[in-house]
Parts: C-alpha cells; sequence; structure tokens
C-alpha cells in the first residue's frame, strides 16, 4: 500500500450536475477543480463553478467525454493530478482507468481490474457464482448472432430481456416479448449498444415480470476493507430509466437487508473492490437475483447520504489519496427516509418526449431536508447531445409517508420554464396508491402511466380560473418594462454569469 | 424579445399565491399553484387543451417528434405499411425512439438519411393511402 499520496487538483471527466457534485467536494476538500468539458458545454453551471476548465473536443460524445485520449490529455494540460470520472461516460471504462494511471495521474474509483471484473456484465456473472448470490436464468455467449440470440432468447422463455454488456442507464435494453419482435430489438440494443459505449455485445435474461429493483452501495477502501451503505429502492423506472429512487426501501425485512449486503460485500471482496460501487439486485416474491454491478458512483447516491449522514463523493476523493478509511459496518445505521426525483428535460403529456431549448428560469424551493443537484441555470441550453436530467431533487424526513408529502411540496413549488420537464409526471407517481404503499414493481410506470400523462385527462393540466387570472395579470407585469431583452446575450455562449441577462432570480 | 424569470405576487379568492413568468421570443411562461405552462404570445396555439395533437395532423406523413438523429429507416419507397408500424428508428438524447405510421398504406417517400440529424416537426416519411 503507498502512503498519503495528495491531490492538488482534480479533473473531472463529465458534465451536468454530476460535474457540480463533485466541485462542491473539491472545494470542501481544498482541491482545485478542472472541468473537461465539450464545446457544447461552456455555458453550464459546471463550467462557470469549476476552477479551471479544458475544452476536450466537439458536442458528439464519442469525440468529447468517450473519447479516452482526450479526456487524458486534458487532464495533463489541465495540470491535474487525479481524475474522477462522474458517472456515465468513461466512468466504468478499465481502458480509462489505466490510461489515467499510466499519465501519472490518480484514478478516483475502483481499479481497473475491478471494473473489468464486477463491472462487464458477463465476467460479473461468473463472479457472482464464486460469490455464491442468486442471478437470474439468462445467455451471455459469446456468439452474437442474431439468429443465435433470437434462439437462445426462446430457449429462456419471453419476455426476455436484451442488455448492452457494456451499458447502463438504460440505454441499449429492450424487453422483447415474442420471438417476431426478437431480431430488431436485438439489432437495436447492439447499435444502441455501439453508440453509447462503444461496444455492439449484448446478453439476454429472463424478465422477471413483478420484481422490485434493490440495489445495494457499497464501499471497499484501499486497505481492502468493505462495508455496505444500505440499500436504496428504484422501481420507479421507464424505459429501464430509473425516475424515483429511495433509501431505504420500503420493502426489505431487517434478515433480507442483511442477506442482500453481506452478498454484496462478498461480490466487492471477491473483486477485490475499492471506492464507491453499486450492486443491483431484482427482488420478486422475498427473493432476491444479482442483476449487476456499477463500478462507480451511482446517480441516485444522494439517498444513501441522506440516511447515513455520509459524502460518497468525498470519500472517493479520500480513499483515492490513501487518506480514508471505510465506515464500520456496525456505524452505518440509517435514520428517517430519503427519497429522490430526477428531473428530465421532457414533456409529461407527450409521452416524455425530449424537450430542448434554453433555460428561462428555474427555482428550487430551499428549505430543511432539501437538496437540489442542479446542472443547468437561466440562460443554459439543454442540447439534444446528451442525457435529458437536467436536476436531481431529493428529500429527507423523518419517515417514507412525510418524505412523499414533503417531495410533493417541494415539487409543487419547483419551476423550470424554457423546457418542459417531467414535474408533473413525478407529482402523478408520487400521489399513486401502489407508491405511496411501497407496493411498485419496476412494472410500475409501463402499467399504469404507458403513455406517461399523454392519455389521461389529467386535473393538474387543466385550466382553471386562478391559471387564468394569473395569466392575464402576469402578461400586464412583463409589458411593464420588466422585459430585458439583449441583442447579444442569447448569441455569445461564452459569457460570464455576471454579465448574463439571464440572471437566477 | 426574452425577458428573466421574475416572481409575482398574486393575490386570487383571498389567498395569495407566489407565481412566475418568462417570456422568450413568441412563448410566455407561466407558473402559479404548482402548474408550469406556455402559452403562445403571437399566433393562436392550442394551450392546455385535452385534444390530441395528432387528430390534427395528417397520418400520412411521419414527422419527428424531435430533434435527433436517424438511425435506421424501417421501409423502402413503394413498401406497405400498416397502421401502428414501426417506420423510422430515431436516436435522440442517446436513446432510441421508434416512429410509427399512424395509417395504412405505401411509402411514397422518404425525405430524410440515415445519419441525419433532423429537427422537431421534420417530415420523414410520406405515405399514400392504397385504395
Amino acid at each position: 500500500m503507498t502512503k498519503d499520496r495528495r491531490i492538488q487538483k482534480l479533473a473531472i471527466a463529465n458534465r451536468g450536475e454530476v460535474a457540480v457534485r463533485i466541485i462542491h467536494a473539491c472545494r470542501e476538500l481544498g482541491i482545485r477543480s478542472v472541468l473537461l468539458h465539450s464545446e457544447a458545454d461552456q455555458a453550464t453551471r459546471a463550467w462557470r463553478m469549476a476552477d479551471e476548465r479544458v475544452c476536450i473536443g466537439p458536442a458528439a460524445s464519442a469525440e468529447s467525454y468517450l473519447n479516452v485520449e482526450a479526456c487524458v490529455r486534458g487532464a495533463r494540460a489541465g495540470g491535474a493530478d487525479a481524475v474522477h470520472p462522474g458517472f456515465g461516460f468513461l466512468s466504468e471504462n478499465a481502458g480509462f482507468a489505466r490510461a489515467v494511471i499510466d499519465a501519472g495521474m490518480i484514478w478516483v474509483g475502483p481499479p481497473a481490474d475491478a471494473i473489468e471484473a464486477a463491472g462487464d456484465k458477463i465476467s460479473a456473472k461468473k463472479l457472482v457464482a464464486d460469490a455464491q448470490a442468486p442471478t437470474v436464468p439468462g445467455y451471455m455467449g459469446e456468439d452474437q448472432r442474431i439468429d443465435t440470440l433470437v434462439e437462445e432468447a426462446a430457449r429462456i422463455g419471453f419476455p426476455v430481456i436484451v442488455k448492452a454488456a457494456a451499458g447502463g442507464g438504460g440505454r441499449g435494453m429492450k424487453v422483447i416479448r415474442s420471438r417476431a419482435e426478437a431480431p430488431e430489438l436485438i439489432a437495436s440494443a447492439q447499435r444502441e449498444g455501439q453508440a453509447a459505449f462503444g461496444s455492439p455485445v449484448v446478453f439476454l435474461e429472463k424478465y422477471l415480470d413483478r420484481a422490485k429493483h434493490i440495489e445495494v452501495q457499497v464501499f471497499g477502501d484501499f486497505t481492502g476493507q468493505v462495508s455496505y451503505l444500505m440499500e436504496r429502492e428504484c422501481s420507479v423506472q421507464r424505459r429501464h430509466q430509473k425516475i424515483i429512487e429511495e433509501a431505504l426501501s420500503p420493502s426489505l425485512t431487517p434478515e433480507l437487508r442483511r442477506a442482500m449486503g453481506e452478498a454484496a460485500v462478498r461480490l466487492a471482496e471477491k473483486a477485490n473492490y475499492e471506492s464507491a460501487g453499486t450492486v443491483e439486485f431484482l427482488l420478486q416474491d422475498e427473493k432476491f437475483y444479482f442483476l449487476e454491478m456499477n463500478t462507480r458512483l451511482q446517480v441516485e447516491h444522494p439517498v444513501t447520504e441522506m440516511v447515513l449522514g455520509v459524502d460518497l463523493v468525498k470519500a472517493q476523493i479520500l480513499n483515492a489519496a490513501r487518506a480514508f478509511q471505510v465506515w464500520p459496518q456496525e456505524s452505518l445505521v440509517a435514520r428517517g427516509h430519503a427519497i429522490e426525483c430526477r428531473i428530465y428535460a421532457e414533456d409529461a403529456y407527450a409521452g416524455g418526449l425530449p424537450s430542448t431549448g434554453r433555460l428561462l428560469g428555474t427555482h428550487w424551493p430551499e428549505g430543511p431536508g432539501r437538496r437540489f443537484e442542479v446542472g443547468v441555470e437561466a440562460g443554459d441550453e439543454v442540447t439534444p447531445f446528451y442525457d435529458p436530467m437536467i436536476a436531481k431533487v431529493i428529500v429527507w424526513d423523518e419517515s417514507r409517508l412525510r418524505a412523499i408529502r414533503k417531495m410533493q411540496s417541494v415539487l409543487t413549488e419547483s419551476v423550470v420554464m424554457g423546457v418542459e420537464t417531467n414535474i408533473p409526471f413525478l407529482k402523478e407517481m408520487l400521489a399513486h396508491p401502489e407508491f405511496t404503499e411501497g407496493r411498485m414493481t419496476t412494472q410500475f410506470v409501463g402499467q399504469h402511466f404507458p403513455e406517461g400523462l399523454a392519455s389521461a385527462d389529467h386535473q393538474a393540466r387543466r385550466h382553471n380560473e386562478l391559471t387564468r387570472a394569473f395569466a392575464s395579470f402576469a402578461k400586464t407585469k412583463i409589458s411593464r418594462g420588466a422585459t430585458t431583452g439583449s441583442p447579444m446575450g442569447s448569441e455569445d455562449p461564452t459569457r460570464a454569469v455576471w454579465s448574463s441577462p439571464w440572471r437566477l432570480m | 424579445m426574452s425577458s428573466t424569470m421574475q416572481a409575482i405576487e398574486f393575490e386570487f379568492e383571498g389567498r395569495r399565491y407566489k407565481g412566475f413568468v418568462a417570456s422568450q421570443g413568441s412563448e410566455t411562461w407561466y407558473h402559479v399553484d404548482g402548474r408550469t405552462w406556455k402559452e403562445a404570445t403571437s399566433t393562436r396555439r392550442r394551450v392546455g387543451g385535452q385534444g390530441k395533437a395528432s387528430a390534427l395532423e395528417d397520418p400520412r406523413v411521419v414527422k419527428a417528434p424531435m430533434p435527433g438523429k436517424i438511425v435506421k429507416l424501417m421501409k423502402a419507397v413503394g413498401a406497405e405499411v400498416g397502421a401502428g408500424e414501426v417506420v423510422v428508428v430515431m436516436e435522440a438524447m442517446k436513446m432510441e425512439y421508434t416512429l410509427k405510421s399512424a395509417a395504412e398504406g405505401r411509402v411514397a417517400e422518404i425525405l430524410c438519411a440515415v445519419g441525419e440529424q433532423v429537427s422537431l416537426g421534420a417530415e420523414l416519411v410520406r405515405l399514400e393511402v392504397v385504395v
């Protein structure tokens, strides 16, 4: 083991709200931040907040955020001594981890070998057998011909799910319900895998039709100690993209929690894991099945931080600097309940179609037990190049029911103007009895909201006396000199925030 | 013309509300009582109605419902298409979306190419109804 390795300047190979999250951790630790960004991300919150910035390439992620060489070169050019990959993009790319280390910098994340062992879904399944964790029946062979995959899908029995082996975040995943639609869906998953992760390799598994998505947060330190930081439930998903997450899960008994936690720790230990990682399981009929291991920080890490009172990003950085000891298992006791809602730039009333454009303004209602992880502010552009998640709203309260109520209230007061968001959809889901009673499965959205809010007659959408009266009143306010249109402001993407006409309120 | 979002104190039927308003180009955005919506400032548009937009659209034309890239064309000119059948696969924000035909017919014209970046509302495929 090496001794204390000081980190003075950390490069962030990511964008959006996670880049902001890492910058916050850097500031608290007295580390300078260097943001590695694409040409499209010059006017974003992280860009303004970072101590230094290096442009690493064009908007297309393949040429910037997914380009190992460009990221390493950018980090070196910025004088960084360490690199944090955030989540998505290159965060689970062992080649990137090695390239960072080969270039003489510290990798903030698990060792490259552990990424390969646990992160690649095919080798992880072998690891899982050693760790004696149950798995779902499937096919993970090297023969990737469509015909073979269709035959294997039929053997497993429909419904079957096809997934990109290098994937995550819902991309490259499809549910196949019949043999007839299998070839096209498999080909589509292969294309998405190639486009998003640079590999067309897919695998198949039995699709459990009323399972809950439960994931265990693990953390290993550089001395080899691993603890589990309880679980999160992320059953509310659409197209395999998580929408609402919470900690702890309302569905686990203490015995099941311990069994899953210990299985996750065994798996991490077998992989010689270090730093933050997540072991995802499906839970159906009180039986759990290993799904995959994510060898990185998760989008939904804040709910774990809220109930356990820890800071996972700082822990990652300190561990990389060899200045961290993992929390002893017995010290990790959850208190209260935390919920996270992902705010996506999409039209809730049009089946969740992406909505792009310039943000006119946002208002996030601060208060006790509320946390807003925000990547874009007024004046910033929501572009079609990247993930549509623009912010996360996290609340904590003493019980699950109070946390749900708090989230409803916070979302009611949250304002995003300039792009459509899924806020109305989130509120409908939070109010659904299956959710409030904690009975939701991964089928929740598909069963109750198959077209989002597009098909139903929603009270929240209807205009009433109040909204009409407000609109006519507001119009008089706007015409009374409040308009401050600028001939330059909307054109110049490199303007500084203090000269922007698009000020946050 | 555009304006920063501004907060507005508003009283209605004896209750006080904090609302917000912002305008940009031909759009004005409002927020009050947990509701955010936009209205066209200049042109008349359907606002907050219950009718489906597709009812007003020509079912023989498949349009891009969002800006994005064309990934795959499922039909060639002259091919027969059933209602609800996938005609085009698009990618936007790293997700693939399948665009289905609203009508039954035959492909008359393909107005886009694989790999092309298309804008919102762009006409992608035109069908002719087979009698």
